[in-house]
């Protein structure tokens, strides 16, 4: 019934805002208490220009794109990203927007895809080299 | 200061790690992932799980109690880390009720205008089964000069 997947088809395309409270809940989730993701006076003091989220935060959202896609998050067999511009998180109610496209860069014969991740914010990449293997939901192979 | 290029090749003692359910919850809503696979059995029984998952990133918990330990062997202030990339490599989900342990190897070791940069393996086991593999690079900016 389903189409094949194929190279360059986007097969998932999701916007997450983060604000300041997610990322006080991921402090204590995770245990990353590194006051530069949650104190402006540590922020500013190391030189940054705000309050940035945690990368593996980052990292987790647009991990979820990639469970929310496959729909077992056992089928995530590799994942992998490259922090290349940090993510400042203003003290307001919005928080900032972090757009994530998956897209299929390879299909194998052993039925694993290979899948790149655009994530953005204001439409710079803030991780590059984000890229997964897994296998796809069956309804999509 | 630069770190000893004698550290590369240290492997550190295994960190236990108990993957509990609470805790994956807890995650699961930090990230704001509603997926009931993190938190009902059922839904994780219709995948073939024993018991609910975590998200693919929660194991980076377990890895960074092994960071701690490197960071604290190598005097790195938590302060100066800048996670620079990240990669996972899965044999299987972590597991509600998984006894982890985690061993920490200094894969290398090189300077990059005056910052040091740490590659960092981390084997994630359950039992003597592999479960994951992450490997971190860690930029460690130089300590603040005393000229205030």
């Amino acid at each position: 019934m389903s189409e094949p997947l194929a190279v360059g088809q986007v097969v998932a395309d999701e916007q997450y805002r983060i604000t300041r409270e997610n990322l006080v809940r991921y402090a204590g989730a995770s245990g990353d208490f590194n006051p530069i993701h949650w104190n402006d006076r540590v922020a500013k003091a190391v030189g940054l220009p705000g309050v940035l989220a945690h990368g593996m935060l980052t990292m987790a959202l647009a991990g979820r794109l990639l469970t929310d896609w496959v729909g077992d998050p056992a089928a995530v067999v590799e994942y992998s990203v490259r922090f290349s511009r940090p993510v400042v998180v203003p003290d307001d109610a919005d928080g900032v927007a972090v757009h994530v496209t998956a897209t299929v860069t390879e299909v194998r014969d052993d039925g694993l895809v290979g899948v790149e991740l655009a994530v953005r914010v204001d439409e710079q990449k803030v991780l590059t080299q984000a890229r997964a293997l897994a296998r796809p939901p069956k309804n999509a192979s | 200061m630069a770190i000893d290029p004698s550290a590369v090749g240290r492997v550190y003692p295994p960190q236990p790690y108990e993957v509990s359910r609470e805790k994956v919850r807890e995650f699961a809503e930090a990230i704001g992932d509603p997926n009931p696979v993190y938190v009902d059995t059922g839904m994780a029984g219709e995948y073939g799980h024993d018991d609910v998952v975590a998200p693919p990133t929660f194991v980076m918990i377990p890895v960074m109690r092994g960071f701690d330990t490197l960071m604290a062997d190598l005097g790195i202030e938590f302060a100066r880390v800048v996670h620079v990339d990240q990669r996972f490599t899965y044999s299987r989900p972590l597991l509600v009720g998984d006894g982890l342990e985690t061993t920490t190897t200094l894969d290398a070791l090189r300077q990059v205008a005056g910052n040091d940069l740490l590659t960092i393996r981390s084997d994630v086991r359950a039992a003597d089964e592999h479960v994951c593999t992450s490997q971190a690079t860690l930029l460690i900016r130089p300590e603040e000069k005393d000229d205030v």
